[in-house]
């Protein structure tokens, strides 16, 4: 995917540009508003990174332009402002996402990607951890490349972890992916289905564990 | 005295006493005043009668005659009593007189050549009148006229006696009315300075742009009022110089450990690089405990602040789990189903959880699990499984800067502090105990509010949490 970083810190910059060209995801560098706004009127780019702090503008200014023009590009804001007001501000105005400094390069890549790949979720790509891999346009998972028979709805289940991979996936967003929205279900209903999914991969010997965040959701992780 | 702090008390107490004093003395006054013009008149016609009775006296060969004409007798009859006269001689024979025994009125006082007001001896002192006299060739003779003032006109006599109780009455009720009248002028010149001191009630840390308007607002007291907006406009300043400041040193701090991180992140050796980034993860924890704390400090919350306690702990359960995971151990949430409103700031109390369930994870055993018990009252347990809290620590943790283990790095002590600053600032308390079966029970008390029609600022966050997973800010 090719990116478009908008950070006044040169060496920052260069350093983010150097680590997504390595992580496969060409990076241009725009160091002020102006030239964000000349790049990304010249040019398309799949994600925009863009730090508030500018030079000759608040950041946020170019995430509403963006919006007022119905740029569709995904917006991560990247930002020290770690205010308890500042990152609900970003998102009203309507970036897709918010990394406070520092973080992780690793994170900020996995968020990048997630962004990537939600508008066009129903595009095929083959999701992996550890040694258990998804193809999503296939519908099949495989253990060290076998694939396994699973039920329509382990499958789902299996593919909302594995998109977040590393991260909480909430209780209440895999009921309604399941039973839809408002559906009348028995509050164990996901449980008996994750256990169900979490026995199949284990018999198959895939090296990952679903853990249960009691009360919040699951999430998938390699296994230790 | 009853001396009041209100003006309008002090005005009207001033008042009261000013109409005591005017309704005592103008009477009084007035009275005698009235004394004097009576006594004046009296003199007067004494004068005139005098006078009169002086132009009837007609000398002729050395004797002296008086023809008073009819209306003049019967003003001296002794059956009317009341006036009386005589004309004496300069040796003290009466010539004439009014009275069957002719005598002098004022025998006691002796001769003058110019005209006198007299009293008579006791016990005729109710005899008062004039004497003058008056001299034809080489004879003088003195003319005497005297009024019984216990037989006073009766009109004079009444205005006198019954001033007091019938006339001095009137100027109490106009005093009072005048009291009243004041007491409403006063009120309404006040109203601005009331109203005033209204809008300055709203001012808080949080509100600093509120003015005090000078409208109607009276010149004695304006001076108060622009001293006031005067030294609101240099609060103000000041909580933006110091919000400012936390915002530019979170940027300078920020972005050189932000380069210093993904220079290690793209790093390729990992035996290099995994002591590195532990080493800067503990200064950029300090880093922001920090910045936290003196956000925080500065910090003042609306009264229409709400948050749903049950999201705001999903929320920092979800951010917290994968690191909860990954050092071997794990967070539950429980208690109610149902959101939970109370006052306070969505992002604000997910830090307080945040510092409580770090802390906890920090100070446990591997395998355990720290849990989040979400209560309908509003109350928030954040519970461990590790060791408990000594009674002698327990006043000092949630002090700046206390940590238990000053050798192990971790964080800059800050975070119990945070917490407790945060409660402050939702109007709720933090305590901490142990249970009973071991590990230690921080307990958050909040105020349950009606659920929230305006849930907008809870809602973007959760909307945003809920798509794609993404973490609080922290």
């Amino acid at each position: 995917m090719r990116v478009l970083i908008v950070e006044d810190n040169e060496e920052l910059a260069r350093l983010v540009v150097g680590g997504l060209a390595k992580a496969g995801h060409p990076a241009e560098h725009a160091a002020t508003a102006a030239e964000a706004r000349h790049m990304l009127a010249v040019d398309t780019y799949d994600a925009v990174i863009l730090d508030l702090g500018l030079p000759d503008a608040d950041g946020l200014v170019i995430v509403r332009e963006m919006r007022a023009r119905q740029d569709p590009t995904a917006i991560l804001v990247l930002t020290a402002r770690a205010g308890v007001d500042d990152r609900v501000e970003g998102l009203r105005c309507g970036a897709d996402d918010y990394l406070v400094k520092p973080f992780a390069f690793e994170e900020l890549v996995a968020r990048l990607e997630a962004l990537s790949r939600r508008p066009r979720a129903m595009q095929g790509q083959v999701l992996s951890i550890a040694n258990l891999s998804f193809d999503t346009a296939g519908r099949q998972a495989f253990v060290d490349e076998v694939p396994h028979v699973l039920s329509a709805r382990e499958l789902a289940v299996l593919e909302m972890l594995m998109r977040r991979k590393g991260r909480v996936v909430p209780k209440k967003l895999v009921e309604d992916q399941l039973f839809g929205a408002g559906g009348d279900l028995s509050s164990n209903a996901v449980e008996v289905y994750v256990h169900r999914l979490r026995k199949q991969l284990a018999e198959r010997g895939a090296l990952v564990t679903i853990h249960t965040v009691r009360g919040v959701g699951y999430m998938i992780a390699e296994a230790k | 005295m009853l001396w009041s702090r209100s003006i309008v008390r002090r005005i009207l107490w001033m008042h009261v006493v000013a109409v005591g004093t005017i309704a005592l003395f103008v009477p009084l006054s007035l009275y005698l005043l009235l004394v004097a013009e009576t006594s004046s008149l009296h003199r007067e016609a004494m004068r005139e009668q005098a006078d009169r009775i002086a132009s009837h006296l007609v000398t002729t060969g050395g004797r002296w005659r008086l023809d008073l004409p009819k209306d003049m007798r019967d003003l001296y009859s002794e059956a009317l009593g009341r006036y009386i006269y005589a004309v004496v001689g300069d040796d003290g024979t009466v010539l004439f007189s009014s009275r069957y025994a002719a005598q002098a009125i004022f025998p006691d006082a002796p001769f003058t050549s110019k005209p006198e007001f007299l009293q008579a001896e006791p016990p005729h002192s109710n005899i008062s009148g004039t004497r003058i006299p008056r001299t034809e060739g080489d004879h003088t003779v003195y003319i005497e006229v005297a009024e019984n003032l216990s037989h006073r006109d009766v009109l004079i006599d009444d205005i006198v006696s019954n001033f007091i109780p019938r006339v001095a009455w009137i100027t109490l009720p106009i005093l009072l009315l005048l009291l009243g009248v004041e007491t409403h002028v006063v009120r309404r010149v006040f109203r601005p300075v009331q109203e005033a001191s209204e809008r300055a009630r709203q001012i808080s840390p949080r509100r600093t742009d509120i003015r005090l308007s000078l409208q109607d607002i009276p010149s004695e007291i304006a001076p108060l009022v622009v001293a006031v907006n005067e030294a609101l406009d240099r609060l103000e300043q000041g909580f933006r110089v110091q919000r400012e400041f936390t915002a530019d040193a979170a940027h300078e701090l920020r972005t050189p450990i932000t380069i210093l991180r993904t220079r290690i992140d793209t790093l390729v050796d990992d035996r290099v690089a995994e002591p590195l980034r532990r080493d800067l993860e503990t200064m950029t924890r300090v880093v922001t405990q920090l910045l936290e704390m003196a956000e925080v400090e500065n910090m003042a919350l609306g009264d229409s602040e709400r948050a749903d306690l049950l999201a705001v702990a999903a929320d920092v359960i979800a951010f917290l789990v994968p690191l909860a995971i990954a050092e071997g151990r794990s967070i539950a949430l429980s208690g109610v189903e149902e959101p939970v409103w109370v006052a306070g700031h969505a992002e604000v109390i997910g830090r307080a959880f945040r510092n409580l369930i770090e802390n906890a994870i920090r100070h446990t055993p591997a395998g355990t699990v720290v849990e989040v018990i979400v209560e309908a009252d509003g109350t928030v347990h954040v519970c461990d499984e590790g060791p408990g809290i000594a009674d002698a620590e327990r006043e000092f943790l949630f002090r700046r800067f206390w940590r238990r283990d000053r050798k192990r790095s971790g964080g800059a002590g800050l975070g119990l502090s945070i917490v407790r600053r945060i409660m402050e600032l939702s109007g709720g308390s933090v305590t901490v105990a142990n249970r009973t079966d071991g590990g230690a029970c921080f307990t958050l008390r909040f105020r349950v509010v009606p659920a929230a029609a305006d849930q907008d600022g809870a809602a973007v966050v959760q909307a945003a949490e809920r798509d794609d997973g993404a973490a609080p800010a922290s």
